[in-house]
């Protein structure tokens, strides 16, 4: 559209905007209300908030594409009386949302400099409507104490409104003693009436002790139930993150409100996403999550199974990975401070798991002697390798394999959950011998690659074994100069080739690393080929996640080495090694 | 000992150059003089202005501590009154005059940050009556030249010192002359980001979080029906009995305090059952020092003098009430007692209704409410059964003992509650 065309004619595109229908059963509707003097007319506005505040915006959007105080007025001539009733009923200016609506829809209205007497009016009636507002007071009684007693009107209607919150909050907190007879009155009545009224309140930071009150009130009683607006306003607040409730209450918010609990997981995973691997373990150290998930049940599956399609969606992205480790490994710890003292069945909260795998998978590697780590990952290992071959018997037969796949499928989350053991994998390996490594490499090419399609499984295991070799050749060599064919396989390796099924980098890089950290080698050498390496493959970022990681883990103590000192100093002199790199 | 903090004279630096054309000549000397006396070019940064006043605080409570003199303090005294001075005739000219046209919102930040100092000194002084009595003289000076200089021109007492904040938004919000950049701030709705920023977080939002504040306090409102004296009226009668304590504790005269009481029940007139609640509310607060105590004694001692108070009190509020409180007060056991005698007493037997009815008092209580109110009594306090026999026997005897309905209200009454 040229700028030459007539405003006329874009004033004609704007047209089908506004409903005159929609205006009339808005205005209706603001009628009707009135002030909200009775119990349907406050009820009536608490379902129709959501709303109000779409209907509003729409508003106000067509007030800003108006020219002029006067052609609004021309063509919305209810707008005033419309506008000027939703400002009389205290269940709209409670809202956040309408209320800043609803006062932008008035300033939309003012004119900077009014051309005529409508325009000069309309200016005299929203500053007289917003003086009234905020400093009227229709309690004459009260206004007469406060002016003999010197309090001011902004603190009494503070304390007014702490003191009902604080005795709501009361009656919330009173057990119900109806025992589930449903034809007895209880003082759970109450509850339903209060969410719905609190629909407005969600956001004021006042009324937060009483919000919580409301959302922790344990379920005992049929009545007791909140009101489902309540809930949507709550989530929807929680979206634009304008609540401000304290801990427990959020706990029980998504405990109510599935929706809530699925944005808090997904902005979790977001965030992780969007920035370096090492600060996910910050991110969910703050995250409240974990904490949630081990005061519910029901809150750890529905997580897990937003982690299992994301993990299926992005096709095992590496920092997904990290992040479910790290995410259960916080929750575990969050179950074992909750319930130091009783044994607890962790059946409940890994339900589709193998059974067999889930103890000894969960148990960590610091609860076990470290000469015990080789026996157990064998044992996981043959464990895991007999279950893939279970599915792809099953896969041959045509008969279980949906459900053969959704085992591997399982176990293979189950890994994920418990990378540690992976961890562990990876750091024996670097210093193990030839002998012992098949069910060692068998485990990592699991973890890395879990579906055997193409049944390449058996080639990626040779390519990995192959790399293995290529590193222990390299870190074994303790005199100068370095095998360089050897090199010169790896960094073939790490490049990604789309034709044959290579091994993931990371897990060939995660490799690298752990024997440059533990293995024989000094620490110059260990360096030397750790840079190489990553100088000619291009993966210096990797190499600083997977390293991070690794350092991270030591210090959690989750698989601790005897020479813990020396290891320390070995990443220290890495990690400045791949930071220079880096600024290069 | 007074230590005071002295905001340095660099904050009045607040105001732009005046239009002073709409005044008369007193005014504009009065402007002249605080305009140009105190302005001072130099950085006006708001953050470092902040911390800068901060440091210049701290560093004068620390000078003043050590080097006190009553020459010091009574320069110190001198500072304190100018800039209150310069206060209430910011409130006077944010609300009469057109200078507003050219605030910003610094200038509007800064002039609500000088209505706290004005409510900091109410809430310092208002129990030292020396002190008071130097600031309200100030006050009839100040008051006496903005009076002659602005026209429409209301007075600031020494209370209403407690309230500069509200008085200035008032002021402004019904100035003509506000602009409307002023306006869209304090009605401004505070979206999370801008908790962020620190600067103008007073005046931010300031209306929308008032409106905000008494919006929820009628939404919750219908729901706290159980409560018998409701919010509003607990809170009221808290801020009562405060102000008993300082009134109090500050003067043996115990005529003033009864003439405040005395102008709070003036100022209730219309509301006169709302008053009850907060009576009743202000005697059943929790007590927890003796002067505390004393201040709910004298209360009562005052409240027993108003008869009328007293009746309405009885038949307005609920029993449940009136029980707590003469649980709580024996003087107000003994008056509620004497009211419902009193009631009695009025009652005359109305043959065509059967019944003995009240003709004097207005509103009426029926003979049944009156015999639940004693039965609730006796429930609570059972000494008292014994005590309202003899007395009902002897009323009973002195109006002829007769045994017959609708003689004797007393032998009725005996008769119905049982005695």
């Amino acid at each position: 559209m040229s700028q030459l065309q007539p405003l006329t004619q874009l004033q004609q595109v704007t047209e089908p905007l506004l409903n005159v229908q929609e205006m009339q059963f808005w205005l209706n509707k603001a009628v009707a209300w009135g002030q909200a003097d009775s119990p349907d007319a406050q009820k009536d506005t608490c379902l129709h908030l959501s709303r109000l505040s779409s209907y509003l915006q729409h508003l106000l959007t067509h007030i800003n594409n108006m020219s002029s105080t006067t052609e609004t007025m021309k063509r919305l001539p209810f707008l005033g009386q419309f506008l000027g009733r939703l400002c009389w009923n205290p269940y709209v200016t409670a809202d956040d949302t309408n209320r800043r609506l609803l006062f932008q829809c008035l300033w939309g209205l003012y004119s900077e400099h009014p051309s005529n007497a409508v325009e000069r009016k309309a200016n005299q009636w929203i500053r007289k409507v917003l003086c009234q507002l905020a400093t009227e007071e229709d309690d004459a009684a009260a206004l007469a104490l406060m002016k003999c007693v010197g309090v001011p009107p902004k603190d009494y209607h503070l304390k007014v409104l702490r003191k009902m919150v604080a005795s709501l909050q009361e009656n919330i907190g009173k057990s119900c003693n109806s025992l589930g007879k449903i034809n007895q009155r209880c003082s759970c009545d109450s509850v339903l009436a209060t969410s719905e009224a609190c629909v407005p309140l969600v956001t004021c930071p006042e009324a937060a002790p009483l919000i919580g009150a409301l959302l922790q009130r344990p379920a005992t009683c049929v009545r007791a139930a909140l009101s489902e607006d309540f809930l949507d306003a709550l989530s929807s607040a929680y979206s634009s993150q304008s609540l401000s409730l304290e801990e427990q209450a959020v706990v029980s918010l998504w405990y109510h409100s599935l929706s809530s609990l699925e944005e808090a997981v997904l902005s979790l995973l977001e965030s992780v996403l969007t920035r370096t691997g090492s600060t996910a373990q910050k991110q969910v150290a703050q995250s409240l999550l974990p904490k949630a998930c081990a005061q519910h049940c029901s809150i750890f599956l529905v997580v897990n199974d937003i982690f299992r399609s994301f993990l299926k969606q992005t096709e095992g992205n590496e920092c997904v990975k990290s992040l479910i480790q790290t995410f259960t490994s916080c929750f575990l710890r969050e179950v074992a401070l909750l319930q130091p003292q009783k044994c607890v069945s962790l059946k409940a909260f890994f339900p589709q798991s193998p059974q067999a795998l889930l103890a000894p998978l969960l148990t960590l590697p610091s609860e076990m002697p470290q000469e015990a780590w080789k026996h157990h990952l064998n044992w996981l290992s043959s464990s895991l390798q007999r279950l893939t071959e279970e599915e792809e018997e099953g896969d041959g037969d045509g008969s279980s394999g949906t459900n053969g796949h959704h085992k591997v499928f399982e176990a293979w989350f189950l890994l994920v959950q418990c990378a540690h053991w992976v961890q562990v994998t990876l750091q024996l390996l670097g210093t193990s011998g030839p002998e012992d490594c098949g069910p060692l490499l068998w485990l990592l090419t699991f973890y890395h690659h879990p579906t055997n399609r193409g049944h390449h499984r058996a080639l990626q295991l040779v390519h990995v074994k192959e790399a293995w070799d290529h590193l222990r050749s390299l870190f074994l060599v303790l005199t100068r100069p370095l095998p360089v064919d050897h090199l010169h396989s790896l960094v073939t390796l790490l490049s990604p080739q789309p034709q044959q099924p290579s091994p993931s980098p990371f897990l060939i890089l995660s490799l690298l690393v752990n024997f440059a950290v533990f293995s024989q080698q000094s620490p110059s050498g260990s360096t030397q080929i750790l840079q190489t390496v990553v100088d000619r493959s291009g993966l210096v970022d990797e190499a600083v996640y997977v390293l991070s990681s690794l350092e991270f883990r030591l210090n959690e103590g989750s698989c601790l080495s005897s020479d813990a000192n020396r290891v320390h100093l070995r990443i220290e002199a890495l990690q400045n090694t791949l930071t220079r790199m880096h600024a290069v | 000992m007074i230590l005071l903090a002295v905001p340095p004279s660099s904050l009045l630096c607040v105001l732009p150059q005046y239009d002073i054309s709409g005044l008369n000549s007193a005014g504009k000397q009065l402007l002249n003089f605080w305009t140009h006396g105190r302005m001072r070019s130099g950085r006006s940064g708001t953050n470092g202005w902040r911390e800068q006043r901060k440091r210049e605080r701290r560093q004068q409570w620390l000078s003043t501590a050590q080097r006190l003199s009553s020459e010091r303090r009574e320069r110190h005294m001198e500072a304190v009154l100018k800039n209150l001075a310069s206060t209430v005739e910011l409130l006077a000219v944010a609300a009469h005059s057109d200078v507003v046209e050219q605030w910003d919102k610094q200038t509007l930040s800064r002039a609500f940050h000088w209505a706290r100092y004005c409510e900091h000194l109410f809430s310092r002084f208002h129990n030292n009556s020396a002190v008071r009595r130097v600031i309200e003289k100030q006050l009839l000076l100040t008051n006496q030249s903005l009076r002659a200089a602005l026209p429409g021109y209301t007075e600031v007492s020494f209370l209403d010192l407690s309230r500069s904040q509200h008085h200035l938004l008032v002021g402004l919000l019904n100035n003509p002359k506000l602009p409307s950049s002023i306006m869209t701030t304090l009605f401004d709705s505070k979206s999370p980001a801008d908790t962020k920023h620190i600067a103008y977080q007073d005046v931010t939002g300031l209306c929308s979080h008032i409106i905000q504040c008494k919006s929820a306090c009628k939404v919750l409102s219908p729901l706290t029906g159980s409560s018998a004296v409701g919010a509003d009226a607990e809170v009221q009668g808290v801020m009562l009995m405060e102000r008993l304590d300082v009134l109090l504790s500050q003067s043996s005269e115990a005529c003033r305090t009864e003439h405040f009481l005395d102008s709070v029940l003036q100022g209730c007139e219309g509301a006169a059952e709302h008053f009850c609640l907060v009576i009743a509310a202000a005697l059943l607060t929790m007590k927890n020092s003796v002067a505390e105590t004393a201040s709910q004694d004298f209360l009562m001692d005052w409240l027993q003098k108003k008869h009328n108070m007293l009746r309405h009190m009885c038949s307005a509020l609920p029993i449940t009430l009136l029980i707590d409180l003469a649980k709580k007060h024996l003087k107000f056991r003994d008056a509620y007692c004497d009211v419902l005698k009193k009631w009695a007493s009025d009652m005359e037997y109305s043959i065509s209704e059967g019944e003995w009815v009240q003709t004097t008092t207005n509103p009426t209580v029926s003979f049944l409410k009156l015999t639940e109110h004693f039965q609730a009594l006796f429930e609570t306090c059972p000494s008292l059964r014994d005590d309202v026999k003899k007395e009902l026997n002897a009323l009973k005897i002195s109006d002829g003992d007769f045994d017959v309905r609708g003689l004797s209200v007393w032998g009725d009454l005996l008769l119905a509650l049982n005695l």
